[in-house]
């Protein structure tokens, strides 16, 4: 099985170094995921312990390890994925829950702005996902049932088109 | 000398104050316009990032050949948001290969415009000021004199969703409407992320929006103007 953790465009060397950490490797090894891939983006981690091939580090003696900076788009990487580990920023969110995928969301205590926080606590109590922080991720991977999860709705583009239609007067 | 002064100054001021106030929305105001039209011109601002995302889901689930011709609006130097908005027309277009109608072969279904930003990432507040102005002008320019020169109104109905520089839009068209002049109808949507405190753009442009959406019920738990059917995007 696969795990993929992103950080989007963003810069989140906590969550990076910890998703590399022994703490979270060995619970995600022990838990039958055998592949991990980050998209660290800026986020600064430490690359002693891996081979770079091109823009890729790689490490094997932990499972198998892949980390890279950017992708012009990652949903291949979701789909591969039997697991997501994000940063949570909504437009991650959206995109994974709506291929149905197991997602652990980890907002960024260190920005100023708590509404990522606000969006993953509310959709974690809807059941969509789980919310959890940097020190506490081997415990929430631990812990994970990706049974349980809520399936999140699909896009549903005729709330906002019957709004716009009716305010602009064309016929139902 | 200096009483009259005041005096001419304080009734401009009122006069102002007055006019603004009367092209406030107003909640009562019949919303539907009761006529069936062909069609109806629409333009949307990409704030960036998630704003963008965001803005063209909403525009995708529209009928584009009710929506037409449509005008994408872009800050300086965001090549990635006028990128995705091509491939939303390209994918639009594809999806209903219509047979080019008259209107459509001698004018583009839609445009890109490009804004100055308001203010920039780090920029100081000092010269904050300047850099708005400069982006009011260019927004000026689109919303009330090129219409005015060239007859074509800029739209009738624009759709904002953050981040600052919307507000300038906002702005722009309030100043058409000052004058009396044609403007479109504005509408905010409150991004998904946002679900226990509106956004500061919002804030500032929650009473001067024709309609005002969120997308989570307790962002009008302060009984104030709004309205939430779910999630949109």
């Amino acid at each position: 099985m696969h795990v993929f953790v992103t950080v989007g465009s963003t810069r989140f060397d906590n969550l990076v170094q910890r998703a590399l950490s022994d703490a979270v490797l060995d619970v995600l090894r022990a838990k039958g995921y055998s592949k991990v891939v980050v998209q660290c983006g800026n986020s600064e981690f430490d690359s002693k312990a891996f081979k770079q091939s091109g823009d890729t580090w790689v490490r094997r003696d932990h499972g198998e390890v892949e980390v890279w900076r950017f992708k012009p788009s990652l949903q291949e990487d979701y789909e591969q994925a039997d697991l997501v580990i994000s940063h949570a920023g909504s437009g991650t969110i959206l995109d994974v829950l709506r291929m149905r995928k197991p997602l652990i969301v980890i907002p960024n205590e260190t920005l100023l702005d708590n509404h990522q926080q606000e969006l993953a606590s509310a959709l974690e109590d809807l059941g969509h996902l789980r919310a959890s922080t940097v020190s506490g991720l081997p415990e929430t991977i631990q812990t994970l049932e990706p049974s349980d999860f809520v399936p999140f709705p699909q896009f549903n583009g005729s709330r906002f088109r019957e709004m716009l239609d009716e305010e602009m007067g064309f016929a139902p | 000398m200096v009483l009259i002064a005041f005096a001419t100054v304080a009734i401009l001021l009122i006069c102002i104050l007055a006019r603004i106030y009367s092209i406030l929305p107003r909640s009562t105001k019949t919303r539907h316009s009761h006529h069936s039209r062909d069609s109806c011109r629409l333009a949307v601002f990409l704030g960036s990032g998630g704003h963008t995302s965001e803005a063209l889901s909403l525009l995708s689930s529209l009928d584009f050949s009710r929506y037409s011709p449509r005008t994408y609006i872009c800050s300086a130097g965001d090549l990635l948001s006028a990128k995705k908005a091509v491939a939303v027309e390209a994918a639009k277009a594809a999806e209903s290969p219509s047979h080019p109608t008259q209107e459509t072969r001698l004018n583009k279904p839609y445009s890109i415009i490009t804004i100055p930003r308001a203010r920039r990432v780090h920029q100081s507040l000092l010269t904050t000021p300047l850099s708005a102005a400069r982006s009011l002008a260019v927004c000026l320019y689109y919303v009330m004199l090129l219409p005015l020169i060239s007859g074509e109104p800029f739209a009738d109905v624009v759709l904002l969703n953050g981040p600052g520089t919307c507000c300038i839009v906002c702005l722009a068209i309030y100043f058409s409407r000052f004058f009396g002049l044609p403007s479109p109808k504005i509408i905010y949507v409150e991004s998904f992320a946002r679900v226990r405190s509106l956004s500061l753009t919002g804030k500032l442009l929650r009473l001067f929006v024709d309609r005002f959406i969120v997308q989570w019920p307790d962002l009008l738990r302060d009984q104030g103007r709004g309205e939430c059917r779910g999630w949109l995007v």
